[in-house]
């Protein structure tokens, strides 16, 4: 894939995440970082995919990788990190395979050919499990960056001996 | 630490105020382990604990001091969804001022007052944005210009029929049904009268701006940090907005019949 090609994905990848910010009404000095980020972490998707890599496996890294860096724009710009992570994945959730699994369990209803309805549910079945598989791969690296870097942000001001002996 | 912390009232007062804030959280679309976190945060600046219950339509908070054996005990329902991440960038900025400046209750109550919790941006701008975005979902799935343009007006037509309808009050679910309906038969309707274009990627991409992004990724969040009960609500959630989405989607397709 040529250069060319990969920058004008990154531009419609970042249009798409920065039209969901935007719906998500997050703050203003969030929103460059939302293009630039849910481009990265797509690209990263579509260049795996483009090599043959599992979609899942893919997925997972482009997540990660957004994970981590709305994790290092949350330090930059002062705002929780999913505000950058959630709109930024939001242009590789499986829509196409939600949308071909939900039309074909609708579909399977009014089949009675028992070999279309096979071929079907085959279909059926592939699309919607690759869907939830993709969901759980976004949700998963997304959240394990911000896992790793959670540090203590409770700070109690206080010694809180005798709620300890209560909460074991 | 300061004495008056102590005081029923003030124990009264800072309950409310938690609460307050749980619930703004929850509207605006944070996390179980934000909210969480923001209001025992917010709590031990006072030297009190919290008993957290968070579900998806009601917070109950149980708020104790290590000085007295009374405590605070109340349940504060929450108002239907309402994504706002400005709102939740302020409040957990103003949770770290509270710890750090050693806010009192009524300094809190003040900002809490004047945080901003309008839209951003004018109506116009999110709906060309989000339209902008549905045709960009078009290009990556391999749409061609005809193709982005008509779902850029489908996209547009349908964020502006579901903010419309949730203005009317109508059922939540019912609101996307409806989008989703508007947004597919507008994407479809130059292709019917074109039939040897490809409809595909302008049909199924025309309702990806409905998808539920947010309680797609909390649902796993919360699952992950062992707020299952949580997460599987938010699951179930996702579930039947998907439903809504392809039954407009399978209105289109039978009117059409394509």
């Amino acid at each position: 894939m040529d250069i060319l090609t990969l920058l004008e994905k990154g531009f419609w990848l970042g249009c798409a995440a920065l039209g969901f910010a935007v719906l998500f009404n997050a703050p203003k000095r969030a929103l460059m970082m939302v293009f630039i980020i849910g481009a990265l972490g797509g690209l990263v998707k579509i260049v795996m995919v483009s090599k043959g890599i599992w979609l899942v496996f893919s997925v997972f890294s482009g997540a990660t990788l957004i994970g981590f860096l709305s994790v290092l724009a949350a330090h930059n710009r002062k705002a929780p990190p999913m505000i950058f992570a959630i709109p930024a994945v939001i242009p590789m959730i499986p829509g196409f395979f939600a949308y071909k699994a939900m039309v074909g369990i609708i579909e399977l209803t009014a089949t009675k050919d028992p070999q279309a309805y096979s071929k079907l549910f085959f279909e059926t079945v592939n699309n919607g499990l690759s869907a939830w598989f993709v969901v759980l791969a976004l949700g998963t690296g997304v959240a394990i960056p911000m896992l790793i870097t959670r540090r203590q942000t409770v700070k109690r001001l206080n010694a809180d001996d005798n709620l300890e002996v209560e909460s074991e | 630490m300061d004495t008056h912390a102590a005081s029923p009232i003030t124990k009264y007062e800072l309950g409310e105020l938690l609460l307050e804030i749980g619930t703004l959280l929850m509207v605006s679309g944070a996390n179980t382990e934000r909210i969480k976190v923001t209001i025992d945060r917010i709590a031990s600046a006072f030297g009190c604990f919290t008993n957290l219950m968070v579900t998806n339509h009601a917070l109950t908070l149980t708020l104790t001091h290590q000085d007295s054996r009374k405590a605070f005990t109340s349940v504060k329902w929450i108002p239907s969804h309402h994504l706002n991440f400005n709102l939740i960038a302020d409040i957990s900025a103003m949770s770290w001022r509270i710890v750090l400046e050693k806010w009192s209750v009524e300094r809190i109550n003040h900002e809490l007052a004047t945080l901003n919790r309008k839209q951003l941006y004018p109506r116009w701008l999110v709906l060309t944005l989000v339209a902008l975005a549905g045709a960009s979902f078009c290009r990556l799935f391999g749409g061609n210009a005809t193709e982005m343009v008509a779902v850029f007006v489908a996209s547009f037509c349908g964020l502006y029929v579901r903010q419309e309808a949730i203005k009317m009050k109508f059922n939540f679910y019912l609101s996307i049904f409806f989008a989703a309906t508007t947004a597919s038969l507008i994407a479809g309707f130059y292709f019917h009268f074109n039939p040897d274009e490809v409809y595909m990627h302008a049909f199924s991409t025309s309702v990806l701006f409905l998808i539920p992004g947010v309680p797609m990724i909390h649902a796993v969040s919360d699952l992950m940090d062992g707020n299952t009960l949580n997460g599987i609500i938010r699951a179930v959630n996702v579930l039947l907005m998907a439903f809504g989405i392809a039954c407009g989607l399978l209105v289109s397709l039978l009117i059409y019949k394509f």
